[in-house]
């Protein structure tokens, strides 16, 4: 056993209080400062009553007023509002799946990005019927990201790659209507249906949310995961830490922040060039060190071994320690706080997309043309800024755990033939997975996903559901913030095998796996949809019958709802620990519930309570196990 | 539908049923107090001993434990529950086990075995680091034909694994007249799926012995035998429930089972990938089991008629099988290694001179020689007693053929069966060579071997040529003192079992195994720089006294993983050194006498002390320091580095007789060096004088032992 010891969140809380009165010295605002000037929230706002979609309101809807000046009823108000907010969300992560597109059409041999993955990208292009013997792989790089980008605004057919899913799967999303067309179609659909005096029927507007999503898991997000796997190389079991200990005192702190690796993936290439880590020596530096935070640095931490910095609510913690040269970000998630914060220290705060464009920031706009020059300016310009720090104000806490990341659901099988036996079984499947579930030694599996949410104590519903689930010998696969938390907690330590149940801690020595598995960034939880999609058609059950459920505890922003919508829209059971704004409406929190199993098999249940959170999951497991007689 | 998990949970209650009444039973014939125990162990009951700390003495405490057993039989739908439940189907098979042994009863009738004693785990212990023995296969039950069965047990052997047999395998066996023993690593434990508990039992002590794992410390056990213990279990058709909450136990502690009932397992969703294989065709259980417990087989293919595997190392061949006997106490024989020029050696080149074995008459004594000639770059004259040690080994791996003794008191019998198969004389040369070039790829770069079976020539050679060689030897084994050398060596070969043990060789006091000598350990450093054998510098003297070197403990502490502080090369009393637990010998202190009694493995007796081998061989292993008990080989009984802290070898007062016959010489020479005293062996008792301090003292006194004069040890 060693060492080994969870971080526990009140070691957590302890630093960030040690670094907010860091802060205090400087008069920082921080977010746990504003959550108190927010609070109390306006309620029409949380229970998603309140209709601001027209100019003759805003409308809000009370026992006295129970319709909006459009004769709009609660239900209608909740149920637009919902789909609004799937909309933002798959507009985002498609929008992000786009930008990678994008880039692969620009990818070139001599850089500065190139195919990493040349056989994936032959793979995805047999699967969509484009011919690839005898072509350059740049010929069909570009060939692919055109098509790709065509899938955004196809004129007919559905998405190319609900084809992945099981034809049980298809069936249910062709009977229910909610099989995605176009993805900026769905987006689009959703703002339409939502105008003023359009759609106001829960049900519609139910449906048109899950094919929105849908468009999203299964269409722009996966082309994100899919072609930043061909360009940056599909992410394999690497060793890395995480929490802000991984900051290095002596050392150029560069922290990358956002969801796009484009950026990041050449910020990581130019500090580990000699040039560079020479100009930071000139400077007075050892080193460099890039870390991450939130899904940027999922993605550099799965393809790279970069550390983990921190998670969504840690942002304005890497500013705090002081040693923070450059805070350089790209898109989603990023607070405008760091721009007044970083002026309290000596950090860059560097933006780089039109996306997010910001007060008190640098903007450096990042192209994927003259991506090589723009790193580099920024890497030099950290390097430069070194000098500035206040040594008085340097605080890095001592605090990180070992990780091992890389899951992706090629390096889960991989994994998994890792405990075949050649005498008799084949490789390339989910089977020795399947077969720890059907025998009882694994009881199933959760998908841990989402954000931080100050509603809720900031990593504590994560780490402890995940700690309740391991001991319950419930395998747990985890990304975006949720996967950070486990990280920095040490569930992602192989030696977190000893805080599991006996069988999923076997299954952890057997095949040398943390119990906590991570598969990525926001935007890879279309892996997880993928990995759904293969135990089932392995197995021979549908998703929904699979002892595997999806939990977001502490979820804040719409791309949770989308992703929401596109898991339970695939057949897998969601649990949420933040009221998505429907308690307005008996009618659309019904259908959520539990009218959409109907559809698709799968519904929401939302359970602020941690306890019963974590038991409701593991009953459901044990119902699923039950009902297919394992 | 039934589950697994249910399956594992019917067998263990049914089984916890049989013990319950079994134990009812036996009070009520015998009563509570009547005493229970398994013969030749310090450890009993050990597997529940192991498990719970607790030992088991008499029926009444078997009764309490069954309630113990009882609180491990959870029903939680977990795989804990299910572990635990194998767990306690496995201590109910050792209770049932038990029973058989009261009144020091002896249950199991050849070929049957039932319990094994800790000598033999002990000496288990070297083969299974060095992978002579890659691992332990457990087959329970018939297989679908006799030959299958027997087919499956021979492809184990002829792999050196050592095979257990549980039920109608054992009956399959002795049908087609297999061979079977402990000497030929094949041994049937009994009829009932009970009797399973046997092998068990010794992945348990051998964490106890080894590992260091505190009794009681069940997580601790199961860590050491899913990690260290290559065991595995192969269960036939048809499974019961029984035999599933077994396998279950098996799992536990980390033995994948496989089995060739494939519909049973697919019933209850049970295949589970590592641990529990489904696997229909007999014929691959082997490959299917190796891979399972990730057991790689080392294979040196040496161009020979017969199988050559470590299994077959302790096969006797009796005079009525024997071909031909080659006899080193009646006719002129010898096996010399002498190094050569480069250019005097051609590669693999094997030469018979005189007669080969098909001109030789049946069952006659005959002369034999063989000279294996090496060179090198970094071959050095030292290395050559070390490759020739060997020799005994190699060839005792050969299949029907037998080796005792070294350098010119060598015997070799070949049997009839291995000639018959086409055995010849040149195939000695074929095994040296294959042995010496891959055993020792690190410093042997040519190789050739000559067999002299000429009567005249092997007289000659052996007077000319290798006897001189041997005083040669000699003389620099006498110049090997510890003084006399600027570096000892580490020995962590044991580290596999016996994960804190560090043994500090010199060259007065060799490995505690008896099998790493300071030449030998000076050879592995040479093959394998970073191997299990280290240079350790003794150029920081701490206490001349007691052995103590600033640099022998920086050593240990580091090989040790810092489990270990500091130790002392020649006392027993201060830091003495650690122990694995597979030692030959034991010696431990009488207080009475003033002095120590030894014991070795192969002594079955009671000592002065009180205790029996394996009782004072519990007292220490797993690499922990225990004043005033010490493993060690045989040979350093005889050194003058022997307890010199205490005041050396006068301390002795005790030993089995056989082992006093074997070192008698060498410790006479000792003690006259010492004390001036002459066969001081005679004054050593041994069993056949006392087994009691009282008879011992009085013995002493009569023969004026100078242990009594000497300081107090305490």
């Amino acid at each position: 056993m060693g060492d080994f010891k969870v971080t526990t969140f009140e070691e957590n809380e302890a630093i960030t209080n040690r670094l907010l009165e860091t802060g205090a010295k400087v008069g920082a605002d921080a977010w746990q400062f504003r959550v108190k000037n927010q609070t109390p929230h306006c309620k029409f706002g949380e229970q998603g009553v309140c209709c601001r979609i027209c100019s003759m309101g805003p409308c809000r809807i009370t026992p006295k007023a129970p319709r909006g000046i459009c004769g709009c009823d609660a239900h209608g108000i909740v149920g637009r509002n919902f789909l609004r907010f799937t909309a933002g969300g798959a507009a985002t992560h498609s929008d992000h799946g786009r930008e990678i597109c994008n880039t692969l059409y620009h990818a070139k041999p001599e850089g500065p990005y190139k195919v990493k993955d040349p056989e994936k990208l032959i793979r995805i292009a047999k699967e969509w019927d484009v011919e690839t013997e005898g072509k350059d792989i740049y010929d069909l790089a570009h060939e692919m990201a055109v098509l790709a980008m065509g899938e955004y605004g196809k004129v007919f057919g559905y998405q190319r790659w609900l084809k992945r899913a099981p034809k049980h799967t298809q069936e249910l999303w062709e009977k229910a209507e909610i099989a995605p067309r176009a993805i900026d179609r769905e987006v689009s659909c959703a703002m339409h249906m939502t105008h003023m005096g359009n759609s106001s029927k829960p049900e519609a507007l139910v449906r048109q949310s899950l094919r929105s999503g849908l468009s999203d898991g299964w269409g722009g997000s996966m082309a994100g995961t899919e072609f930043s796997d061909v360009l940056f190389g599909t992410p394999k079991p690497v060793d890395t830490e995480a929490n802000l200990g991984v900051m290095v005192a002596e050392n150029v702190n560069i922290v990358v922040h956002g969801h796009d690796p484009s950026l990041s993936e050449m910020i990581c290439e130019y500090a580990d060039d000699p040039e560079m880590i020479a100009y930071a020596k000139e400077m007075g530096a050892k080193g460099i060190t890039v870390s991450g935070v939130c899904c940027t640095s999922n993605e550099v931490a799965m393809r790279r071994g970069i550390p983990m910095a921190g998670n969504f609510l840690q942002q304005e913690n890497v500013v705090l320690t002081g040693a923070c040269e450059a805070i350089v970000v790209d898109v989603q998630c990023i607070f405008p706080a760091l721009g007044p914060l970083s002026k309290c220290f000596h950090t860059k705060f560097i933006t780089t997309s039109p996306i997010a464009q910001m007060p008190d920031s640098e903007f450096i706009r990042f192209e994927a043309e003259t991506a090589a020059e723009n790193a580099k300016a920024i890497v030099k310009a950290a390097c430069e800024n070194f000098k500035n720090r206040k040594p008085e104000l340097v605080y890095i806490p001592d605090v990180k755990q070992k990780a091992t990341v890389g899951y992706s659901v090629e390096a889960i099988v991989k994994t998994l033939d890792g405990v075949t036996n050649s005498q008799v079984d084949e490789t390339g499947t989910t089977k020795p997975l399947l077969e720890c579930i059907t025998s009882g030694v694994i009881r199933g599996a959760v998908a841990m996903v989402g954000c931080n949410n100050p509603k809720v104590r900031s990593d504590l519903y994560h780490v402890e559901l995940m700690k309740k689930l391991i001991a319950n010998d419930i395998v747990i696969i985890a990304s975006g913030c949720s996967a950070q938390a486990a990280a920095k907690a040490g569930l992602m330590d192989k030696r977190a095998k000893d805080i599991c149940g006996a069988g999923l801690k076997r299954v952890c020595e057997l095949a040398d796996i943390p119990p906590v598995l991570h598969m990525g960034s926001c935007v890879d939880i279309s892996r997880m949809m993928i990995l759904a999609s293969e135990l089932a058609k392995d197995s021979g059950l549908n998703i929904s019958q699979l002892p595997v459920v999806g939990c977001a505890p502490e979820w804040m922003s719409e791309k949770a709802v989308s992703i929401g919508n596109y898991v339970v829209a695939t057949g897998i059971d969601t649990y949420l620990g933040v009221d998505p704004y429907v308690s307005g409406s008996s009618e659309v929190a019904g259908l959520l519930t539990d009218g959409v199993r109907d559809w698709v098999e799968a519904a929401y249940t939302v359970e602020l309570d941690l306890e019963k959170l974590g038991d409701k999951m593991i009953e459901r497991i044990e119902e699923k196990r039950a009902a297919i007689g394992i | 539908m039934a589950t697994l998990f249910d399956v594992v949970f019917s067998g263990n209650d049914t089984v916890f049923g049989l013990t319950e009444g079994a134990i009812d039973a036996a009070i009520k014939e015998h009563g509570e107090d009547k005493a229970i125990a398994f013969p030749n162990t310090a450890y009993s009951l050990p597997c529940y001993y192991a498990v719970t700390g607790t030992k088991v003495g008499n029926l009444g405490e078997l009764k309490a434990a069954l309630g113990v057993v009882k609180t491990l039989m959870t029903r939680e739908k977990r795989l804990n529950d299910v572990f635990m439940s194998g767990v306690a189907t496995a201590l109910c098979a050792e209770f049932i086990e038990a029973l058989k042994y009261i009144d020091g009863a002896a249950p199991y009738a050849e070929p049957c075995y039932g319990h094994l004693a800790d000598a033999i785990i002990r000496e288990l212990g070297v083969p299974l680091v060095t992978g002579d023995i890659p691992g332990v296969a457990v087959i329970i039950g018939a297989a679908p034909t006799a030959q299958e069965g027997v087919d499956l047990v021979k492809s184990y052997q002829a792999q050196g694994i050592l095979v257990t047999l549980v039920g109608g395998i054992i009956d399959q066996c002795a049908e087609l007249g297999y061979k079977t023993g402990a000497n030929v690593r094949v041994i049937p434990l009994g009829a009932d799926i009970t009797a399973v508990i046997h092998v068990v039992s010794v992945a348990v002590r051998a964490a106890l012995i080894f590992g260091n794992v505190a009794p009681g410390d069940a997580a601790a056990l199961m860590e050491y035998t899913f990690k260290r213990v290559p065991a595995f279990v192969n269960a036939f058709a048809p499974l019961d429930p029984v035999i599933v909450a077994c396998g279950a136990g098996a799992i536990a502690l980390g033995f994948p089972v496989v089995t060739n009932d494939v519909d049973t397992l697919a019933a209850v969703h049970a295949n589970v990938p590592k641990s529990l294989i489904g696997q229909a065709d007999v014929s691959k259980f082997n490959a299917t089991s190796l891979e399972a417990r990730d057991i790689k087989i080392k294979i040196t293919n040496i161009d020979i008629p017969v199988a050559f595997a470590s299994a077959f190392e302790g096969e006797i061949i009796r005079r009525g099988d024997m071909q031909v006997e080659f006899d080193g106490s009646r006719v002129d024989c010898f096996e010399l290694v002498m190094t050569k020029d480069a250019s005097e050696i051609e590669d693999h080149k094997i030469e018979v001179i005189g007669p080969d074995i098909d001109e030789m008459p049946e069952g006659s004594k005959q002369s034999i020689a063989y000279i294996v000639e090496v060179a090198g770059k970094s071959m050095q004259s030292d290395f050559e007693p070390v490759f020739e040690r060997k020799f005994h080994s190699y060839l005792n791996c050969v299949e029907g053929m037998m080796h005792t003794g070294q350098r010119d008191m060598i015997r070799i019998r070949v049997s009839k069966d291995t000639f018959n198969a086409g055995f010849r004389a040149k195939h000695i040369g074929e095994v040296l060579y294959a042995k010496v070039k891959s055993e020792f790829a690190a410093v042997v770069d040519k190789c050739q071997v000559k067999i002299i079976t000429d009567a005249a020539q092997c007289t000659e050679l052996r007077h000319n040529l290798a006897t001189p060689m041997f005083d040669k030897r000699d003389e620099r084994l006498l110049t090997l003192t510890d003084e006399g050398v600027d570096v000892y060596y580490s020995c962590i070969m044991c580290q596999a079992f016996s994960p804190s043990h560090v043994c500090v060789v010199t060259p007065e006091r060799l490995g505690l195994c008896g099998a790493v000598s300071w030449l030998d350990a000076k050879a592995t450093n040479e093959l394998d720089p970073e191997g299990p054998c280290q240079v350790i510098t003794k150029e920081k003297v701490i206490d001349e006294r007691i052995g103590e070197y600033e640099d022998v403990n920086d050593a240990v502490r580091k090989f040790s993983q810092g489990a270990l502080e500091d130790v002392s090369l020649y006392s027993i009393i201060e830091k003495p050194m650690t122990s694995c637990g597979c030692f030959e010998c034991i010696c431990g202190i009488e207080p009475l006498s003033n002095g120590v009694c030894i014991a070795n493995r192969e002594y079955a007796g009671m000592t002065p002390i009180g205790m029996t081998f394996p009782e004072l061989a519990s007292m220490t292993g797993g690499g922990v320091q225990t004043p005033g008990f010490m493993g060690h080989g045989k040979h350093f009984i005889a050194s003058k580095k022997f307890m010199k802290a205490e005041g050396g070898v006068g301390r002795i007062v005790w030993m089995p007789k056989d082992l006093k016959e074997q070192v008698a010489d060498r410790l006479n020479a000792t003690a006259k060096d010492l004390y001036g005293i002459e066969n001081f062996c005679d004054m050593i008792a041994d069993e056949t004088i006392a087994e009691d301090p009282e008879t011992l003292l009085a013995y002493l006194e009569e023969k004026g032992h100078p242990a009594l004069t000497m300081e107090p040890m305490m």
